[in-house]
């Protein structure tokens, strides 16, 4: 249990700011969710709390319920699947550490999983990018990673994110996507997508803008 | 920056929820994240925002094998061997005992150098594994108890000043006995009160440069 210690109180570790302070009472933004997953939210941020103890069975029942979401998740990042199974890893790694972070009443447990998992995934693609553009290896990642636009259309099933989806333009569609899912920095997406810094930077803001309000509403 | 309009607020905390920001400007608002709730709260809306857009990609079975890496990672490896090879392990002990014997002896004799500081790194059951000496420019491990890891892991020394980033001192040997020779960082650090921290690491230590696996020992660097 000593262990636990360096992830409680005035941590040692500091980690990236990876949770987040939803109020579940408004995700009306699903209401298309049932009750059910509500059942699957709160048991979700049980197994946390008791990881956060550190209970080993717990975190495994946690692992065994939300590692095949994650690892679907990792797999759209990465492209590529031994490069994904690090990426889960990693963040399971983190969740188990920092399972004392999450806070139930603020925030829902998937959501804060998730975005371990794409803060995984965006520093390993920033990492690769920066070792080389040029070397095969990049190059095959190229190849085999869907697209933002694959990935997007995938996410355009859902009813609720597709009608919102939909509000969008196509360039602050597609430049939200490539943001979100490749982790470019504004430079490099204004390369990514041929077009000046100010208009992507435009063009994400008023998408991103757009998107909130119509999942709100 | 006026950071109390609403509407700046909410536009930052996008910014840095779809990665817009550049790095200045990101380790400022994570430092004004630390102190500001609702901005907090307004991030995470961002967020919930953006991972609603993983929504519909399918799952994907995970192999077993992920799971085995993330136990190696999460769980302390067991200080002894199994009972089975007792007197082995016995006889083992005993000449690393002797080892340590001489060890400290030559210690005592040849390194009359210039410690300056002193830690003990305890587990989490309160036993002590390694003692610390630190003089001005190097640093000696001794290991007090066996320990085992695999060898797909190292142990990795690492510096904490309160309310400070870990600060890598170094990899031990896998033998348990190890110097290390500071800079002058590193000396300087020594000079505050720190805590001394021992990590599993990947072979060759953290990837990233911060701990990365559990902490297996600690302890406080007292002056001598």
């Amino acid at each position: 249990m000593a262990r636990r210690r360096s992830v409680n109180g005035p941590s040692p570790f500091p980690t990236l700011f990876s949770d987040c302070n939803r109020s579940l009472a408004s995700l009306n933004l699903i209401a298309w969710r049932t009750a059910i997953s509500i059942a699957e939210s709160d048991q979700l941020a049980q197994l946390l709390a008791s990881t956060a103890l550190g209970d080993r069975r717990a975190f495994e029942t946690l692992y065994r319920s939300v590692s095949p979401r994650l690892h679907g998740i990792a797999l759209r990042f990465m492209g590529r699947g031994d490069l994904a199974e690090d990426v889960l890893q990693e963040s399971f790694v983190r969740i188990w550490h920092n399972a004392s972070r999450y806070q139930m009443h603020l925030c829902a447990p998937m959501t804060w999983m998730i975005n371990i998992t794409r803060n995984q995934a965006v520093d390993h693609l920033r990492k690769q990018r920066e070792r080389s553009l040029t070397d095969v290896e990049a190059q095959l990642l190229e190849d085999q990673s869907p697209s933002a636009h694959e990935q997007l259309s995938t996410a355009r099933e859902a009813g609720a994110l597709n009608r919102c989806l939909d509000t969008l333009e196509g360039m602050q569609r597609q430049s939200i996507a490539v943001a979100y899912f490749q982790g470019l920095s504004c430079a490099e997406l204004a390369v990514h997508l041929e077009a000046p810094l100010g208009s992507v930077k435009s063009w994400i803001r008023r998408g991103m803008e757009r998107l909130r309000r119509c999942l709100e509403s | 920056m006026n950071y109390q309009t609403p509407a700046l607020r909410r536009a930052l905390a996008g910014d840095y929820a779809v990665g817009l920001m550049p790095a200045l400007a990101q380790r400022r608002f994570e430092r004004l994240l630390l102190e500001d709730k609702a901005l907090r709260a307004e991030l995470a809306q961002w967020q919930t925002c953006l991972a609603s857009m993983t929504e519909t990609i399918p799952e994907s079975p995970v192999a077993e094998h992920v799971w085995q890496r993330i136990k190696a990672r999460i769980e302390p490896q067991p200080v002894t061997e199994s009972a089975k090879r007792g007197w082995w392990n016995g006889l083992r002990i005993g000449v690393v005992a002797c080892a340590l014997a001489v060890a400290v002896v030559f210690g005592v004799i040849y390194n009359q150098d210039d410690s300056r500081y002193r830690a003990t790194l305890l587990s989490d059951t309160a036993q002590a594994v390694f003692r610390i000496d630190a003089g001005a420019d190097q640093l000696h491990i001794e290991a007090l108890a066996l320990t085992a890891i695999t060898p797909a892991h190292s142990l990795q020394l690492w510096a904490i000043a309160a309310g400070s980033k870990p600060v890598s001192l170094g990899l031990i040997a896998e033998t348990g006995r190890s110097t290390l020779k500071l800079d002058q960082a590193q000396s300087r650090l020594l000079g505050k009160a720190v805590v001394l921290a021992i990590s599993l690491e990947p072979k060759g230590g953290s990837p990233t440069g911060q701990p990365t696996g559990p902490v297996l020992y600690k302890g406080a660097l007292a002056d001598l």
